[in-house]
């Protein structure tokens, strides 16, 4: 997947665990305090995360994680290293 | 000061809603299956009382769903039901109004299914503490209502239904809360907790291709109890407050008992009960004469039905005979610590309709249960006091008296 392709599919993804937002309203600055995310309700998107794209978080690295952008930008760096 | 009863939330495995619930306990209709939550082919007990048509995604966000164990999204269908039973509780201080549910066991699924997960090396999901937490139920009844109250759990395994409606009555005596929403919520069809209910053979295992006569308290040949599931919720307030705010009152809660056996942790005793049963009656300044009507506790256990039925012998002596007893379990089978939050709400009933619902299943009785529990046919009884008892694990014993309004 390219970018583009991986920020669609975590948007559309976030969609689902927001309370009225349509995927359309949300981008890749998007902060997850603007959709209403909470730090608890960030750990358990990530969480969520983990399952729907195959991916495991570092811990430590998924703490400075404030935006959709961090999400697409982890998912990107570690499909290419799982590729190469 | 009189505390009364203006609202019931109920969401058992004979329905949703005090209407369905108690139309389907008069006709005697059992919510006795086979599991369907998960695949019980491996269990000893494999049928279950479960909530049918019970759809949290109803009411609650994904975001939410993540959040919240089956049991406390059952006690907050139950307490919305219950609040709106009651006509809101507008006209109340927030502060002023608490909660006070009880469970056995909490979120338990919760708790089985992050184990799972932990011992397959797979991430544990992050609300696995906040979902599995007994007072998360009353946590979110709070939540969603803004009640800022005192918000209190009691976990007296299958009484503690029973004494969070008892601590509701001292918490408004005491003038600690003007209003308490109470009641108890259980969610443990589950293959961990159910095995271990098996292990101590507490659970029915030889009616798996008969579920509806697997539940039958006092009958010959009973073999356990039925696991299941549910919440039940009542609205308690003082009768003057509610009054003046013009609302419904169904019954009086008029007193409640408590003891603990003190002798074995599972094992029941008599006299534990027996001092139970009493304690609510001289709480309510009233006599053994003048209980009308009982709702056993009845779980269907060989035992512990033989030492239920000794201890109303005892406590009401020639008496004991005439008076109509209900088994709500022999419907609904054993919801732990729900149990006696949707037993009160039957008894309740039966105190508003005049109508006692049958315990079912009881073709023939067992020889050593020789009282009258109001086999297989509703009776119009007409009660104007019914004790609703509630025994638990750990000697634990409740029974609490409502009286008719009068």
């Amino acid at each position: 997947m390219d970018r583009a392709e991986i920020e669609t599919k975590v948007i559309q993804f976030i969609a689902t665990k927001v309370e009225n937002r349509d995927a359309s309203t949300i981008n890749s600055s998007s902060k997850f305090e603007e959709l209403g995310l909470d730090s608890m309700d960030t750990i358990q998107l990530l969480f969520d995360a983990e399952d729907s794209f195959g991916i495991n978080f570092d811990g430590e690295e998924a703490k400075g994680f404030t935006t959709v952008g961090d999400i697409v930008s982890y998912i990107e760096k570690h499909q290419a290293q799982a590729a190469s | 000061m009189r505390v009364v009863v203006t609202g019931m939330g109920v969401v058992s495995p004979i329905g949703i809603g005090t209407a369905q619930f108690w139309a389907a306990a008069v006709n005697g209709i059992s919510g006795i299956k086979r599991i369907e939550g998960f695949d019980a082919s491996d269990q000893r007990s494999q049928v279950a009382g479960q909530v049918p048509s019970f759809n949290p995604s109803d009411f609650l966000s994904p975001k939410l769903l993540d959040q919240i164990d089956r049991f406390a999204q059952l006690a907050l269908l139950a307490s919305k039901l219950a609040l709106e039973d009651a006509g809101g509780l507008d006209s109340y201080d927030p502060g002023r109004v608490a909660v006070s549910i009880g469970s056995g066991m909490g979120g338990f699924g919760t708790f089985e299914s992050s184990a799972i997960r932990k011992f397959r090396n797979q991430p544990v999901p992050p609300f696995t503490v906040p979902r599995t937490m007994a007072n998360s139920a009353a946590a979110w009844v709070a939540i969603k209502h803004r009640f800022t109250g005192v918000n209190l759990t009691c976990s007296t395994a299958c009484s503690s239904g029973a004494n969070a409606i008892g601590m509701a009555l001292d918490l408004l005596r005491s003038g600690r809360a003007d209003v308490v929403v109470a009641g108890g919520a259980e969610a443990c069809v589950l293959p961990l907790t159910m095995t271990s209910f098996e292990i101590l053979r507490a659970l029915s295992t030889g009616f798996n291709t008969d579920p509806e006569r697997a539940s039958r308290p006092f009958a010959k040949g009973r073999d356990g109890f039925v696991m299941s599931e549910g919440a039940g919720i009542l609205i308690l307030e003082r009768e003057e407050k509610a009054k003046q705010r013009g609302a419904r009152g169904y019954a009086r809660l008029a007193g409640f008992g408590q003891t603990c056996d003190a002798a074995h942790i599972v094992m029941p005793d008599m006299n534990g009960q027996v001092a139970a049963m009493r304690g609510a009656i001289v709480d309510a300044g009233l006599e053994p004469e003048d209980i009308d009507h009982i709702n056993a506790h009845a779980t269907s256990t060989p035992l512990g039905d033989i030492v239920e039925t000794r201890a109303v012998k005892n406590l009401f002596g020639e008496r004991a005979k005439n008076i109509p007893i209900s088994a709500t379990k022999s419907l609904i089978g054993h919801s732990i610590g729900a149990s006696a939050a949707m037993s009160s709400i039957a008894t309740i009933m039966a105190l508003h309709t005049g109508t006692v619902h049958p315990t079912i299943n009881l073709d023939e009785a067992d020889p050593e249960c020789d009282l009258d529990y109001t086999p297989n046919q509703a009776q119009q009884k007409n009660p104007r006091t019914g004790l609703c008892n509630a025994f638990g694990f750990g000697g634990n014993n409740a029974s609490i008296l409502f009286t008719t309004l009068e």
